[in-house]
């Protein structure tokens, strides 16, 4: 290992290691060794070496996946590409960017903003979380209503196999190229396939005008038929944030961003293009929230109150952080017209399970993030938490919709993922994994529900099923 | 021919032929044999066209779920009695009304629109496709966004169906805007008309669509403002030179477009068309280069080059070798649509 990263490219104490256990999410396990490669070509050694010594291999950005996509649960290897963090070319000519995968996300959009440009996907962990792990989430964010999630902004990647075989997709034009489409077969395979070395993104011009608002409730389902009225409306916002009262009070306290105390539910709207366009919809929005019986719609006025309004919003998952030592943030999506309902039947669990669940919804898509607070120190709380998530995402599958809109499967949905999808559909993804995997060496134990999947192959050598 | 009318008698008709090792030539109504090179002879030919029902269609929630047989202009007609639109664009004139939604997807095919709305990958949010196992798999599903397993549904956009037969497809579907005029430019030599693209695409104004077109009658630039009335007369300032049109005028202007490529086939039978991919500033070069009538989505780095004869082929490039493994998991023995994807699997 040190012949090939140097004395101070890897952790291997047990205090060090145990930095690495966690990601953002409520899954834990212990890895052997972390690495920091600096090139494309160390990754591949180390690859190379992991796979000799049959080590699982785990590739990392900055931990803050939430479906712990980046804890090594078979153990082995962590690849870390905290030094793999250059933007390698801004081309706006073609509207393009090439970057390294531990790039920070905010990092392109702000190198290139002086010039009028931006890079669309925003989640929330921006400030933090890498384009390698957006690439391989597929990461969405509020403005993932008007511009898709990260597999609609990535023109192609450099990817090395478990193999240590490096190739290519795609590339700088904004077509697929002739062929299969690798590019997108490959964004939100979660690590469990390749490990990507390089990205080329999409650059956007940056809106002429920017208006943002807030529409208040004093009944949370008022909320969600807004969500669905604006649609009725062929009103096209940018982002339709939605939180209930419960996380409002505690992001207020926290932020002091001028939310409401008081208020059942707010929506935080934005607009953005065209001058002409966005004052238009403003009006239009502010008509659809009073048609559904919004308490008061306040426009911000300059780009202070924008970010006071987007402060509380991004920082949300902070703020609950304040009020509870723990939570769990479920990622489920529901058709957006079943938004009003869903937040009735998160309340139900809510008292069923005798558990505080604040809502923070990317509302405008139907995607819903209900905050599970808990105190894993009580014994039992951490697995009635997770029977509690469960039943959420069975009922997002019930009317349709799915168990995740951003945050990826991971090792904690991974057997809900049999709920989703017929055994059929599980072994297509499977055979995926296999011709891309042939040894089960990328982060094993993701995704697949047991059965399906390959870290059993480790623990039971005569189930050859795959 | 199998003419096949459930899912489920589609994926049994796959297995039975593959299990029997019999070659065959799957599509929609076969529409487009000229584009994504010919299939070889095969044994047995399947169509999808059978499958053409409208599964759900939930205008409120902005989607739809149809079967791969439905003819394209059969789903825009339903979407736009609501107001709504798929905005792909392909042709379905005279002789290509039949076009299934199956074999847009097959060949992936899209329009002018691509600069502001993408293409197919960018609108498919759930697939069903039958395997020469006889399985139904199913990805993605029904809302707009959704990254549970792998989106398989983009491997068989322009997979020219080499690799399953899709027998459903859910959309997420968008609005008609309110307000469109359209913006035609000409110019003495390409390099101008890119001069004027670069300009645009700098600027504040984003285009819906924006097209170069060059053959015997000179080179022009074609602009699509969409929105609100306020909108599109911030663009008739911006573009004052240029003639402007709107409602069925605008329509003819992108009708001659779309049907560019259909006509000239029809004109010239020993002809091809080839699709040349490069970034956007490379495309002015690009196409002065080239000395056929063209076509460029000037803001998408998409040119399509119109040979009266002898086409050149079309390169897919798989140093990796992934690509072949991907199409001999699905078809080991190369039974579904030997010779198409450019004679490459
Ligand atoms: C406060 C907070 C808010 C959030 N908000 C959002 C949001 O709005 N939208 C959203 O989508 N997500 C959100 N997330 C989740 C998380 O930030 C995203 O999933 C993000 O994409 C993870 O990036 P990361 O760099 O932290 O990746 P990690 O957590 O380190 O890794 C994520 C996964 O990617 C793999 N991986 C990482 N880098 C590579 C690589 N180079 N090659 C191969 N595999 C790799 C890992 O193995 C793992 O499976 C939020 C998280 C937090 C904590
Ligand atoms: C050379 C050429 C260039 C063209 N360029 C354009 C253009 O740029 N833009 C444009 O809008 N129109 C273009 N057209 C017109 C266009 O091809 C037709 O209008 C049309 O959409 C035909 O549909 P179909 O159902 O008959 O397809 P088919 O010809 O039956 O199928 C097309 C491909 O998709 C596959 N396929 C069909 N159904 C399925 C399924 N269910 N599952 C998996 N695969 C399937 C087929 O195997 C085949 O490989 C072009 C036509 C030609 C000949």
């Amino acid at each position: 290992m040190e012949a090939i990263l140097g004395p101070r490219g890897y952790l291997h104490s047990s205090e060090d290691l145990a930095l690495y256990q966690y990601d953002g999410g409520i899954d834990a396990a212990l890895p052997d060794l972390v690495t920091f490669p600096q090139s494309t070509e160390e990754v591949v050694a180390l690859v190379k070496l992991a796979a000799e010594f049959g080590m699982p291999i785990v590739g990392r950005g900055a931990g803050t996946g939430l479906s712990g996509g980046g804890v090594a649960r078979a153990g082995g290897v962590i690849v870390s590409f905290a030094r793999m963090n250059r933007i390698l070319e801004i081309d706006l000519d073609n509207e393009c960017a090439v970057v390294q995968p531990g790039v920070v996300n905010l990092d392109i959009s702000l190198a290139v903003e002086a010039d009028g440009y931006f890079y669309a996907p925003d989640p929330s962990s921006q400030k933090a979380c890498t384009i390698g792990g957006n690439v391989s989430e597929n990461a969405g964010g509020p403005h993932t209503l008007a511009y898709g999630v990260t597999t609609n902004h990535v023109l192609g990647m450099e990817c090395v196999l478990p193999d240590g075989t490096v190739f290519e997709t795609g590339g700088r034009s904004f077509d697929t190229a002739e062929g299969y489409d690798l590019t997108g077969l490959l964004v939100g395979s979660e690590g469990t396939m390749v490990l990507v070395t390089k990205v080329i993104v999409r650059l956007m011009r940056k809106p002429e005008l920017v208006k943002t608002m807030l529409a208040i409730y004093d009944r949370p389902e008022d909320a969600g038929a807004t969500v669905a009225e604006i649609t009725a409306r062929a009103i096209t916002p940018v982002a339709v944030e939605m939180m209930d009262g419960v996380l409002l009070r505690m992001v207020e306290e926290a932020y002091h961003a001028g939310y409401p105390m008081d208020a059942a539910a707010v929506l935080l709207i934005e607009l953005e293009g065209i001058r002409e366009a966005v004052e238009e919809q403003v009006e239009q929005i502010r008509e659809a929230c009073m048609h559904s019986r919004a308490r008061e719609v306040r426009v911000a006025r300059n780009q202070a109150e924008r970010e006071l309004l987007w402060k509380g919003r991004k920082n949300a998952f902070g703020a609950v952080g304040r009020f509870a030592p723990s939570s769990l943030v479920q990622d489920g999506v529901v058709p957006r017209t079943k938004i009003a309902p869903a937040l009735d039947f998160i309340l139900d669990v809510a008292r069923r399970y005798d558990l505080t669940i604040s809502n923070i919804f990317h509302a405008g898509d139907g995607n819903l993030h209900p905050l599970i607070l808990f105190d894993p120190r009580k014994p039992g709380e951490t697995e009635k938490v997770k029977r509690a998530g469960d039943e959420i995402l069975q009922y997002c599958i019930q009317v349709g919709g799915s168990i995740t809109g951003e945050h990826g499967v991971g090792m904690e949905k991974n057997e809900m993922m049999a709920h989703l999808y017929s055994s059929d559909s599980l072994d297509a993804i499977a055979g995926f994994k296999k011709l891309f995997d042939p040894r089960c060496h990328l982060n094993p134990g993701k995704v697949l529900p047991t059965g399906h999947g390959c870290l059993e192959i480790r623990q039971l050598p005569s189930d050859l099923r795959y | 021919m199998i003419r096949p009318e459930t899912p489920q008698q589609l994926a049994e008709a796959l297995r039975m032929l593959a299990g029997e090792h019999r070659s065959i030539r799957m599509g929609g109504n076969f529409t487009k044999d000229r584009l994504g090179g010919p299939t070889t002879a095969a044994a047995e030919t399947l169509t999808t066209a059978g499958l053409r029902r409208l599964l759900q269609y939930e205008p409120q929630d902005l989607t739809v779920s149809v079967e791969a047989g439905m003819p394209f202009a059969e789903l825009q007609r339903t979407l736009a009695e609501k107001g709504q639109m798929l905005p792909l664009d392909p042709f379905t004139g005279p002789g290509w009304e039949s076009a299934t939604v199956g074999g847009v997807l097959g060949a992936n095919l899209s329009g002018p629109r691509r600069r502001l709305y993408g293409t197919a990958r960018d609108m498919v949010i759930g697939m069903t496709f039958a395997t020469l196992e006889g399985k139904l798999v199913q990805t993605g599903g029904m809302v707009v966004k959704n990254v549970a397993g792998l989106d398989m549904g983009k491997l068989m956009i322009g997979s020219f169906g080499t690799l399953a037969a899709i027998t459903s497809v859910n959309f997420k579907v968008f609005p008609v805007p309110l307000f469109s005029r359209t913006f035609v430019m000409e110019f003495p030599t390409v390099s101008k008309a890119f001069s004027e693209r670069d300009r645009i695409l700098k600027g504040q104004l984003p285009p819906a669509a924006i097209d170069v077109v060059n053959d015997s009658r000179g080179c022009r630039l074609l602009v699509r403002a969409t929105g609100n009335q306020q909108v599109v007369d911030r663009f008739s300032a911006d573009l004052a030179q240029a003639r402007s049109s709107e409602g069925e005028e605008e329509s003819a202007v992108w009708h001659e477009v779309r049907e560019f490529t259909p006509r000239f086939l029809a004109a010239n039978p020993e002809g091809g068309v080839a699709m040349i991919r490069t970034p956007l500033a490379s495309m002015g070069a690009e196409m002065e280069r080239l000395k056929v009538p063209c076509i460029a989505r000037a803001g998408s780095g998409v040119i399509y080059a119109h040979y009266a004869a002898d086409p050149p082929p079309t390169q897919v490039h798989d140093e990796s070798g992934m690509m072949k493994k991907i199409k001999l998991m699905f078809d080991p023995e190369n039974l579904m649509n030997r010779g198409r994807l450019h004679g490459y699997v």
